[in-house]
């Protein structure tokens, strides 16, 4: 649909909800940063830790995950896929401002009480799902309501058409839906007791766990902010998505294999053989869509290659989808059983998690934020291009420096724990390796700290585009940049 | 569709403030008791943002209705 019509009709979507959720994702982006140097630091030099239990590793680890997936992720997501429904739906979210409402404040209040509990020593002791069941439960509610809204504003379209991104977007509400529910089922010892007990033991448990942790990667953190790709990159470069028959068969395939892969997680463990293979050989599989996606996400570029120089979040945002290559290659190599062998347990696994994080879904966020704020503020551009591209240069070294010394440390662990001497025993105690690793150890929290300057400088530049008076529109319109380009679905 | 959208969801919270306070009244743990009381107080600023806004909206139109019949 051409801007004219646009204009023609116009709307008045719900953009207060979506600014909310950007000025939410820039603080806890910000939080999650800086957590996650600290207890970098506490790696390297344990004593950091004050001996104080609340700021220990084991509490503030789960912290930062959260603070990075859930409430920054988290809050990058939902406010873009709001935000993105009703521009390619072309009307305004369904439930009113009050639920719209509703579902900011609930899901904020869902992150600040699980983080408390955590430093006060409460937790499920589940990966990526430390609440408790009451924090569960709260956060199940908010869920159903975001997933009415959204289905909600998709039924009462003024489009026939339904854009690709709200299909990525739906299957990221849905699934995590699912997997939350069915992972934390569980049995409190008491109404007014914060201790529950699993529904699930043993190994049921452990895969259970894991279909639930390789999901949140595949649905939370990969399908919904490929949405975000999908939408926001066409928008930035002003060209359409490169295939669109190609981006569904990258959404099918994807969604299909996706859910096969968590016992990759759980090599060389009582489970089952069959199974471990089965989530090897479907991990394996999922290199086509990955790449598919990857592809079509970069192809889009065509014709727009020369917008890299000077659109400083479109370069976040092609480089996360480089990024986002990377890691979905790397996953699949490191699910084959024997390479398995040598990362698991090591650092190898966080270098990798962290491309993926920092790489894939902070860069794309960052894309949407660098779009998305003069878009929702009705500014003429950012503040600052310079100070964008400073973000973006000192972003990418810091994942530069994590990754690699995160390498480094994993192999070398991987190697240290599995060499024996010529009499068969180990060569190398535990405590040798942790001392071997501690430089890799001080240069991933440089990295961290690069990271988060990085992002300070974001949070700084974003803000002078809202207030600067040199951003200032100097006329009201739905023209580019404020409305910019009809290409993603509209 | 706003006053209902917002009347429901209003009654919605403040049943929520309820049970927050009866997981205070009976809280068998500091967890649980810092919970209830923030799901309480979540509940009384969320319902009263809600009823602020809905006076302020009362009022814009008020102000926009003056405006138009002003000569």
């Amino acid at each position: 649909m051409s801007d004219t019509v646009l204009a023609a009709r116009p709307v008045n979507y719900n953009d207060e909800v979506v600014k909310k959720f950007v000025i939410a994702a820039v603080f806890w982006a910000i939080i999650a940063f800086a957590l996650g140097v600290y207890i970098a630091t506490e790696l390297a030099w344990p004593s950091f830790n004050l001996g104080l239990s609340f700021i220990n590793f084991g509490r503030l680890r789960p912290v930062h995950t959260s603070a990075a997936v859930f409430a920054f992720g988290g809050s990058a997501l939902i406010g873009t896929s709001l935000f993105v429904v009703q521009r390619t739906c072309h009307t305004r979210l369904w439930g009113g401002a009050a639920l719209a409402n509703f579902i900011f404040w609930g899901y904020q209040f869902f992150i600040v009480m699980a983080a408390l509990s955590y430093v006060m020593g409460y937790s499920q002791g589940r990966e990526y799902a430390e609440p408790e069941w009451h924090i569960d439960l709260w956060l199940t509610i908010v869920w159903v309501f975001y997933l009415l809204v959204f289905l909600g504003t998709l039924i009462k379209r003024n489009e026939p058409h339904i854009y690709v991104a709200n299909w990525f977007y739906l299957a990221f509400i849905i699934t995590i839906a699912v997997l939350h529910v069915v992972n934390n089922a569980a049995l409190p010892i008491s109404w007014y007791a914060a201790k529950s007990y699993g529904a699930y033991t043993g190994v049921q448990d452990a895969l259970v766990q894991w279909w639930y942790g390789h999901n949140a990667v595949g649905f939370f953190l990969t399908a919904g902010f490929l949405g975000m790709m999908y939408y926001f990159i066409p928008k930035a470069a002003g060209r359409p998505v490169y295939s669109y028959r190609l981006s569904i068969v990258h959404f099918w395939t994807l969604i299909f294999m996706y859910i096969w892969a968590g016992p990759h997680h759980l090599h060389w463990t009582s489970l089952p053989d069959w199974t471990q293979t089965l989530g090897m050989a479907f991990s394996i599989m999922l290199w086509m869509p990955s790449w598919g996606g990857m592809i079509n996400g970069l192809m889009t570029l065509s014709g727009a290659w020369d917008k890299l120089r000077t659109d400083p979040g479109l370069r976040f945002s092609v480089t996360a989808v480089g990024f986002y290559g990377m890691s979905t290659f790397e996953g699949p190599v490191m699910s084959v059983r024997e390479v398995n062998a040598l990362s698991h347990y090591t650092d190898w696994t966080i270098g990798h998690v962290h491309s993926g994080a920092l790489g894939w879904v902070a860069f794309i966020s960052f894309g949407a934020l660098y779009y998305l704020v003069p878009v929702l503020w009705g500014r003429k551009a950012l503040y600052s291009n310079r100070l964008a591209s400073w973000h973006y240069w000192i972003a990418t070294l810091g994942i530069v420096f994590y990754i690699v010394s995160m390498w480094v440390a994993g192999i070398m662990e991987g190697l240290m724990w599995r060499a024996y001497d010529k009499y068969g025993f180990l060569q190398y105690s535990f405590v040798e390796s942790v001392i071997a690793i501690h430089p890799f150890m001080v240069i991933r929290m440089l990295g961290g700290v690069f990271f988060l300057i990085g992002g300070i400088i974001m949070a700084y530049n974003l803000r002078k585009t809202v207030t600067s008076p040199t951003t200032e529109q100097p006329r009201q319109g739905l023209g580019t940049p404020l409305g910019g380009f009809a290409v993603a679905g509209e | 569709m706003e006053s209902v959208s917002s009347l429901l969801v209003g009654a919605m919270v403040a049943a929520f403030g309820v049970v927050g306070l009866f997981l205070v009244a009976h809280a068998a743990d500091s967890e649980m008791l810092l919970f209830g009381v923030s799901l309480a107080g979540f509940a009384i600023a969320f319902d009263f943002n809600l009823i602020r806004r809905h006076f302020n909206t009362v009022d814009k139109a008020h102000a926009a209705e003056r405006e138009a019949t002003h000569v």
